[in-house]
């Protein structure tokens, strides 16, 4: 067994490793969970029914699912970079497009089971659980339907993998465990909050209402979030749609998370120059 | 690493899992996207378990007769319970409003009942009929006839069929001609509603004004028999007096039974009748007859004739004979049979059973009325039972017994400017529509100020006041227009049970609970009351979501605007445990400040019919509505508070024109959606092009009806019912 994919393999099956043995990432799922159902619990929206639990969930969503995103990926590439280990594995015939590939897919499985599994169970929750509050009328389930929540799930994945492969690639710019956190955190601001400022300050700036659907779309909670309105809440009124550019949307999102592993390729490729850039603008600050 | 190793080969088995697991995740992804979730349109239900909106089917002309009003199921998106609407125009008039969408979702599916088979016609009086009950056919596959000589209570009904011949069989019988589900609901429909009961309110109270003056003309009648001088007992000298005369009975106790089979005018100021403990102590059965001055004691106990009732169960005549006979065959102060034109003025009674006794349409005008009834409720009976018979009642007071005013079948009635006091209920009305009580006070009632059971229509209950009472306005029913009421230190200000109706201008204050949303579904309008000094200004039982507010006009919440935002800017919801506790405890609004709650709130109101169990008030009033009457109902010294609902009103109804009101955003008028000026000839009168605009642009299937809504603005601007 040999080629690109032999590459991609190995790494992942390291990286793959690496998680497991990573307590952390089982503390932050079951905290997710909790965090998760107690959203529900508390908002009362999954007694009834998916349309509802998604209403509940769709503003906090999408703030820790980029949270445990980033957290997923902040050390994915600056970890193995930092311990020598990233210079003896290209030692051996593993491009860095696989290993970056590689690494980031294991990531990204890593994500399905630390956001998705508690989605999925907070789903099924609701599925087992969702009644009407009162049995002496005839109900019946309107449009509300698991398939609903299904969609709700891919896209927090989509939006989940979106962000591990930007923090990924913040990681791969990061020159210390300190400058990662930094850096993550700055990318989780700027994707929680930054897209939808910008488009508020062009709103702002006299662009036009009517691109509102096309540049929502650009960032990936606008995307999201357009997404979510658009295909699960949307259903539950009369048809007329138009939140988001649902093609736009998705590219937006798929496109995010392409973007975060050539950033990353290219940096751990080219990148010596970049930390030394780096260090030099550290050491300019007396860091 | 036992369980895990990913370096080494998976085994053939775990290989075809996870890839079977894989395809699983991929295929369900898209199948979650490819499938429609509305595709699957739901099968009508028995009608017996759908939420009943519309028309009432518990009036007294469909309870009495044999009449039906076609019936519609309807399956909205997002509401879980089956909708049905009596009369197909009650859900076609729904279609043309974006109220219903934004509470309900759009409809995605929707049933008529069709009469091809059921033998339709019309009863005498005009209303529609059928041998049986009619089968369930997709609204948009049925054929109906409009503008045939059928009808509903409420007016115009249209007949469904599934078949183009029997729709037209029934035209060629009755009139009208047969059209389809398109043309039906393109239709402007003259649909009465709460408005229209609150615009009636004050002609009722002028309607009462001349029964009472017709009354007092009645009563005024030469004398011709005078008691110990013409006659030596009251019985006798009614006996000699000729028709339309006076009978003096001079002051004294006169210890006799009497039955009045003339009509006069007893007139007895300072004069008591004290009957013997058995049976009723004056009994009238001749029309216009007048009690003028009386005191009236020692009737007999019985309150209700266990014998009767049970002989009205064997013949099983007629629906409420039981109680007919139950409640209206016991023993009274004065008991009135078939005696129309009955005028009671200046009169006390002292009652073992009740008060006044009044059956088979002894239609009664009743002014300054005393009576005082058992201490204990089990005890005694009604101050006033009225059974089919329609009573004004003003100026009166009640205490003790069992209901201050029971009447049954009685539509029509009013009863204002009366005290009720240690009644079980103050004032108690089943199947009775179309009345209006008004301007009364209610003190220490055990169960309730204000009861409405079953479910009539159209009645007024309007600027009570209710206080120390386990609650005080408790009224289901229909098209119900409760405003003005003043409702101070009950356990329950009042409830939302009646349907389709209108509550607004209440005060709750003080209350263990200011209001209580009853109705599964909601379809009630529940705008500008005030909430203050209540322990829980309300709760909701179960069903969906209820949006109190009427366009951007809600209701006023006292700690409501505590806080840090701009007042009446942020939703309020009574039922949430943080913003429930804001009028009582300033460290809440921290609590309700915070991300996770605002996060949770921001969407709460998008889906309400997916909701459950709460009330939302998007757009909370920064000051009370009724300041005044909210100043009095705290004064501890202050009487009971009256409501200048009269004037206002017919101020609001007064001037300008049709747009202009609708257009104007008065503050002082219920905006929106609600015409305060709404007649019964309003809505048929209004352009087509004004209530239905955009109609023509919207999608044309019957499981597509209604005005589009964004979920994110119907957070924020919705509506509601309630």
């Amino acid at each position: 067994m040999t080629g690109p994919l032999t590459g991609v393999a190995t790494v992942f099956r390291r990286e793959l490793a690496t998680v497991v043995r990573t307590p952390g990432y089982g503390v932050l799922a079951v905290g997710l969970l909790a965090a998760v159902s107690g959203l529900l619990a508390a908002g009362g929206g999954g007694a009834t029914g998916f349309v509802p639990a998604v209403v509940d969930l769709l503003l906090p969503t999408e703030a820790l699912v980029p949270l445990a995103a980033v957290v997923l990926g902040y050390r994915a590439l600056l970890a193995d970079g930092a311990s020598g280990e990233l210079a003896v594995i290209r030692t051996y015939p593993v491009r860095v497009g696989e290993y970056v590939a590689g690494v980031l897919l294991a990531r990204t499985v890593a994500l399905v089971a630390v956001v998705g599994v508690p989605y999925a169970v907070v789903g099924v929750g609701v599925w087992l659980t969702a009644a009407p509050d009162t049995g002496i009328f005839a109900t019946h389930a309107g449009v509300d339907s698991p398939l609903l929540f299904l969609r709700f799930l891919a896209f927090v994945l989509l939006l989940g993998a979106a962000y591990v492969s930007l923090a990924a690639a913040v990681s791969a710019l990061a020159a210390s465990r300190r400058s990662a956190i930094a850096l993550g955190a700055l990318a989780l601001v700027a994707g929680v909050l930054g897209g939808d400022l910008l488009l508020l300050r062009s709103l702002g700036g006299g662009a036009s209402p009517a691109t509102i659907p096309g540049a929502l779309a650009l960032t990936p909670n606008g995307a999201f979030r357009g997404l979510v309105f658009e295909h699960v809440i949307g259903v539950a009124f009369a048809p007329e749609g138009g939140f988001v550019a649902t093609g736009r949307a998705v590219g937006s999102l798929v496109g995010w998370t392409l973007f975060g592993p050539v950033v990353a390729g290219a940096t751990l490729a080219y990148g010596r120059r970049v930390d030394a850039a780096l260090e030099r603008v550290r050491s300019g600050f007396g860091v | 690493m036992a369980l895990f190793d990913p370096y080494g080969d998976p085994s053939r088995a775990l290989r075809i899992a996870l890839g079977a697991l894989l395809l699983v995740a991929v295929v369900a992804t898209a199948g979650a996207f490819a499938a429609d979730p509305e595709s699957a349109a739901p099968s009508p239900v028995a009608y017996d378990d759908v939420v009943e909106l519309g028309l009432s089917s518990e009036t007294d002309a469909l309870m009495a007769g044999s009449a039906r009003v076609p019936r519609t199921q309807v399956f909205y998106s997002q509401l879980q319970y089956v909708v049905g609407y009596n009369g197909v125009e009650s859900f076609a008039a729904t279609l043309g409003d974006g109220r219903t969408e934004r509470q309900f979702g759009y409809p995605i599916a929707a049933y008529v009942e069709t009469f091809d088979d059921a033998r339709p016609g019309t009863t005498e009086t005009g209303l529609f009929e059928s041998t049986f009950a009619g089968e369930w056919t997709p609204a948009a596959e049925a054929v109906y006839v409009v503008g045939s000589d059928a009808r509903s209570p409420a007016g115009e009904t249209v007949v469904p069929f599934r078949t183009r011949e029997a729709a037209e069989a029934f035209a060629a019988d009755h009139g009208g001609r047969a059209v389809d589900w398109e043309a039906v609901r393109s239709r402007s429909y003259d649909t009465d509603s709460a408005a229209t009961v609150r615009s009636m309110a004050p002609e009722r109270w002028d309607a009462a004004d001349e029964r009472i003056a017709a009354a007092e003309r009645r009563a005024d009648r030469p004398v011709s028999v005078v008691v110990g001088e013409d006659a030596p007992t009251v019985e006798a000298a009614v006996a000699a007096a000729p028709a339309n005369t006076t009978v003096v009975v001079p002051p004294g106790t006169y210890e006799e039974t009497l039955t009045v089979n003339e009509s006069v005018t007893i007139a007895g100021e300072g004069a008591r009748i004290s009957g013997d403990g058995e049976g009723s102590v004056i009994t009238v059965r001749a029309p216009d007859v007048a009690l003028t001055g009386l005191s009236v004691d020692g009737s007999g106990g019985q309150t209700r004739d266990p014998e009767a009732a049970r002989e009205g169960r064997e013949d099983g005549e007629v629906w409420d004979t039981n109680i007919q006979l139950g409640y209206g065959h016991g023993d009274a102060g004065i008991r009135a049979i078939d005696a129309p034109g009955l005028v009671v003025d200046d009169v006390t009674v002292e009652a073992n059973a009740s008060g006044l006794l009044l059956r088979e349409g002894s239609h009664a005008a009743i002014r300054d009325l005393r009576v005082d009834g058992a201490d204990e409720w089990q005890d005694g009976f009604m101050g006033i039972a009225g059974m089919q018979s329609r009573v004004t009642v003003t100026d009166s007071r009640f205490e003790g017994g069992r209901d201050g005013i029971y009447l049954h079948r009685a539509d029509g009635s009013v009863v204002r400017n009366s005290t009720f006091a240690d009644n079980r209920y103050g004032t108690h009305l089943m199947y009775t529509g179309d009345a209006l009580l008004a301007d009364n006070a209610f003190r220490n009632e055990l169960f309730a100020g204000i009861t409405v059971m079953t479910r009539p229509s159209g009645n007024a209950i309007v600027g009570n006041d209710v206080r120390n009472s386990s609650a005080g306005v408790q009224a289901s029913g229909t098209r119900a227009y409760i405003g003005y009421n003043t409702l101070v230190g009950n356990e329950l200000g009042f409830s939302t049970s009646s349907r389709g109706s209108l509550y607004e201008r209440n005060v709750a204050a003080d209350n263990e609970l200011g209001a209580r949303a009853t109705t599964v579904v909601p379809s009630s309008r529940v705008v500008a009351n005030d909430f203050v000094g209540n322990g829980e200004h309300a709760t909701a039982g179960a069903g969906a979501l209820r949006v109190w507010a009427d366009g951007d006009r809600g209701n006023y919440w006292e700690g409501a605007n505590v806080g840090t935002h701009q007042p009446g800017e942020r939703a309020y919801r009574p039922t949430s445990p943080v913003d429930g506790a804001l009028h009582r405890h300033v460290a809440a609004v921290a609590v309700r400040e915070s991300p996770a709650v605002a996060l949770l709130d921001r969407l709460r109101g998008t889906v309400p019919g997916a909701r459950s169990g709460s009330i939302i008030d998007p757009a909370p009033a920064t000051a009370p509505y009724s300041p005044d009457r909210l100043d009095a109902a705290l004064d501890p010294g202050a009487g009971p508070v009256h409501a200048d609902w009269r004037a206002e009103l017919d101020e609001r109804s007064g001037g300008g024109d049709e747009d202009a009101a609708m257009n104007a955003r008065d503050r002082n008028a219920t905006g929106g959606g609600i015409d305060p000026r709404a007649t019964r000839a309003g809505p048929a009168t209004r352009p087509i092009s004004a209530t239905r605009a955009g109609q023509a642009t919207r999608p044309t299937s019957a499981t597509r009806a209604g005005p589009a809504t964004r979920p994110t603005s119907a957070a924020t601007e919705g509506p509601g019912d309630a």
